[in-house]
C-alpha cells in the first residue's frame, strides 16, 4: 500500500454534457516513469490538472504520495511538481528571479542555495542573470523543470515535455527525466503523444482514448505481449485501433 | 514569508520592468509635477489681465486670485488622477492578472501549497505599495512645487491636507485597480479585459454625471464637481447616480480637502463611497473561482 504513489478511483470530469475523462481507475507505483499516451484532445490533459488539483473532479476520488485530493489538497500539493505544457515563465524576470518566487511559493526559505544546487544538477548554469525573454523552448523547459523540483517533489508531473524541442533538446530532456527518476526516487508521470520517447523512459504505460483508459501495463509486459510487433508504435495502433473497433 | 507579502514583491517586481506602466507612469508624475506649475502660471496671467482691466478702470471687482488657498494649485492634479491615473490604475490591475493567464505561470502557481486568495490580495498590495511609493514622490513634488510659488513653507495644516489628498488619491486608484484585475479575470480574450473597464471607467466618468446634470461632457474634465441640474428628473437622476460616480464623488471630496473656494461641503460622502468600492471590489476578486486566474484566452 505505501508503495502506491498515485491512485484514481473512479476519477472522472465533464463539463455539461461532455465527459472529458470518463471514470478512471488507475495506480501508480513510486519509482515508476508513467506515460499516458493518447491523441491530441484525449483527456491526458484533464487527467492530469485532475491529478495536481488543477480541476475539480466531477466524481471519484485521488490520491497523490499518500494526500487525499479533496480533504488534503495542500499536502499533496507540497509533494508534487508540475511541468504544464507551454509554460511561458515572466519573460521580463531572469531565472534566478522566476525560480526564487515559485521556491518561496513552495515554501523553501532560503532559496538561492537550492536553486545554484538544482541548475547545477541539470547542467543549466551561467543563465542566473539572464531575462528568460532571450531564452529558447529548451533553455526555458530547463527552468521549467527546475522550478518543479526545487522543493524535492516525491511525485513528478510533466505535460508533453518535449513538445516544441529540437531533437538535441528531446534528448537532454529525456536524459533529465531519467537522471530524476533513478537518482533522486521521483515518480514521474508523463504526458504524450511522442512513442519514441516512451520507449526510451517509461516503466509503464497508459493508453487514452476519448477520455477512457483502454490499456495500462508495464513496458516491459506490454513489448511482450505484442511479440509481433516490430514496434511500440505499432502496438499503440493496433492498442488504440482493437478498442476503437 | 507569508504568500500575500510574496505575491506582493513578485508583483512590485514584474510592475518595474513593464513598459506600458512605465510610460502611464512617466506621463502621470509628469503632468502632476507640472500641475503646480500651471496653476502658477494661471494666477499670474489672470492677475496680469484683471491688473489691467483695473487700470482702465473697466471692472471694480477684487482679484479673483487675492483668496485663494495655497493647495488651489493642486486643482489640476485632481483631473490628472480623474483621467491619467485611473487608466494607469486599469492598466496596472489587467496587466497583473494577465500576466499569468497569458503565460501560463497560473498553473504552476495553483499547483503551489497555497490559497489563491491570498495570492490575489498580494498582487493587490503589490500595486497598492507601488502605487503609494509613486503617490508618496508627487506628494513630495507638490510640497515642494507649492512651496516655491507662494515662497514660503506650506502651513502645517495645508500639509495635512495634501497628504490627506493623496492618501484619497490611493484609494480612488486602488478601486480601479480592483476594476482592471477583476474584468482581466473574467474575460475570455485579453483585448476585452483592457477594453471593458476602460468602457466602465468612461461611464463612471462621463456618463453617470451627465445623467444628474445634463453637462457637457467637455465640461466634466473640470476639476470642479458638476452640479446637480435643478430639474425635477435632473435631482432624481443625480440622487441615484451620483454616488455611483467615483470620480465625480473623488472630485466633490478632492474639492473639500484642498479648500476649493468654488465648492462648499463635508469629503465624508466622497470618501465612504470610494472606501465602499474599494470594499466592494476587494471582495469580488477575492470570492472569484481561482480556476478564473488560469483561463486560457482565447486569442
Amino acid at each position: 500500500m505505501e508503495n502506491v504513489a498515485i491512485r484514481a478511483t473512479g476519477l472522472a470530469k465533464a463539463y455539461g454534457e461532455k465527459q472529458a475523462l470518463h471514470p478512471l481507475d488507475l495506480t501508480i507505483n513510486s519509482g515508476e516513469i508513467f506515460g499516458l499516451l493518447g491523441h491530441n484532445g484525449a483527456g491526458k490533459t484533464t487527467t492530469v490538472n485532475l491529478l495536481t488539483t488543477l480541476l475539480e473532479p466531477s466524481a471519484g476520488s485521488l490520491e497523490v504520495a499518500g494526500f487525499d485530493g479533496s480533504r488534503q489538497a495542500s499536502d499533496l500539493r507540497r509533494a508534487i511538481g508540475y511541468l504544464p505544457e507551454n509554460v511561458q515563465f515572466y519573460d521580463n524576470l531572469s531565472t534566478m528571479e522566476n525560480l526564487h518566487f515559485f521556491a518561496r511559493l513552495s515554501g523553501i526559505v532560503k532559496p538561492e542555495s537550492r536553486i545554484r544546487e538544482v541548475l547545477k544538477y541539470l547542467n543549466f548554469t551561467g543563465h542566473d542573470n539572464e531575462r528568460l525573454g532571450s531564452f529558447s523552448k529548451g533553455m526555458r523547459q530547463r527552468v521549467g523543470i527546475a522550478q518543479a523540483i526545487l522543493h524535492q517533489p516525491k511525485v513528478l508531473f510533466l505535460d508533453e515535455p518535449t513538445s516544441g524541442l529540437d531533437p538535441v533538446g528531446v534528448r537532454e530532456l529525456r536524459d533529465v527525466i531519467v537522471s530524476l527518476n533513478r537518482d533522486l526516487g521521483m515518480t514521474i508521470f508523463m504526458n504524450t503523444h511522442l512513442l519514441a520517447e516512451v520507449s526510451k523512459t517509461c516503466t509503464s504505460i497508459g493508453v487514452l482514448r476519448q477520455g477512457q483508459l483502454v490499456y495500462h501495463d508495464t513496458l516491459n509486459s506490454t513489448l511482450l505481449s505484442f511479440p509481433s510487433e516490430e514496434s511500440l508504435e505499432e502496438i499503440y495502433l493496433q492498442i488504440d485501433t482493437a478498442k476503437t473497433t | 514569508m507569508s504568500i500575500v507579502l510574496i505575491a506582493a514583491r513578485q508583483e512590485i517586481k514584474s510592475l518595474r520592468r513593464e513598459k506600458l506602466a512605465q510610460a502611464l507612469l512617466i506621463v502621470f508624475v509628469g503632468m502632476v509635477s507640472l500641475s503646480s506649475f500651471i496653476g502658477w502660471l494661471t494666477k499670474k496671467n489672470v492677475t496680469a489681465i484683471w491688473q489691467k482691466v483695473k487700470y482702465q478702470g473697466l471692472t471694480t471687482a477684487p482679484n479673483p486670485f487675492a483668496n485663494v488657498p495655497d493647495l488651489y494649485y493642486l486643482r489640476n492634479t485632481v483631473i490628472y488622477l480623474v483621467l491619467i491615473g485611473a487608466l494607469l490604475a486599469i492598466v496596472l490591475g489587467v496587466a497583473s492578472i494577465l500576466r499569468d493567464r497569458k503565460a501560463h505561470t497560473a498553473d504552476l502557481i495553483l499547483t503551489r501549497p497555497i490559497d489563491s486568495r491570498s495570492y490575489l490580495l498580494g498582487k493587490l498590495m503589490g500595486i497598492g505599495l507601488w502605487l503609494t511609493t509613486i503617490l508618496g514622490f508627487v506628494t513630495l513634488i507638490s510640497w515642494m512645487s507649492i512651496a516655491l510659488i507662494i515662497g514660503k513653507a506650506l502651513a502645517f495644516g495645508d500639509s495635512l491636507h495634501l497628504v490627506a489628498f493623496f492618501a484619497m488619491s490611493l484609494i480612488f486608484l486602488l478601486g480601479f485597480v480592483l476594476l482592471g484585475m477583476i474584468c482581466a479575470l473574467y474575460s475570455s480574450r485579453e483585448t476585452n479585459a483592457l477594453l471593458l473597464p476602460i468602457s466602465l471607467w468612461s461611464i463612471i466618468t462621463f456618463v453617470l454625471p451627465q445623467l444628474g446634470t445634463a453637462d457637457h461632457p467637455v465640461s466634466l474634465l473640470n476639476p470642479v464637481p458638476a452640479i446637480a441640474n435643478q430639474g425635477g428628473a435632473f435631482s432624481i437622476l443625480n440622487s441615484v447616480f451620483s454616488p455611483l460616480s467615483t470620480t465625480e464623488q473623488f472630485k466633490k471630496a478632492s474639492s473639500s480637502i484642498l479648500g476649493n473656494p468654488d465648492f462648499i461641503g463635508s469629503p465624508t460622502v466622497g470618501i465612504t463611497v470610494l472606501a465602499l468600492a474599494l470594499m466592494v471590489g476587494t471582495f469580488v476578486l477575492l470570492t472569484s473561482k481561482r480556476d478564473r486566474l488560469r483561463r486560457t484566452l482565447d486569442e
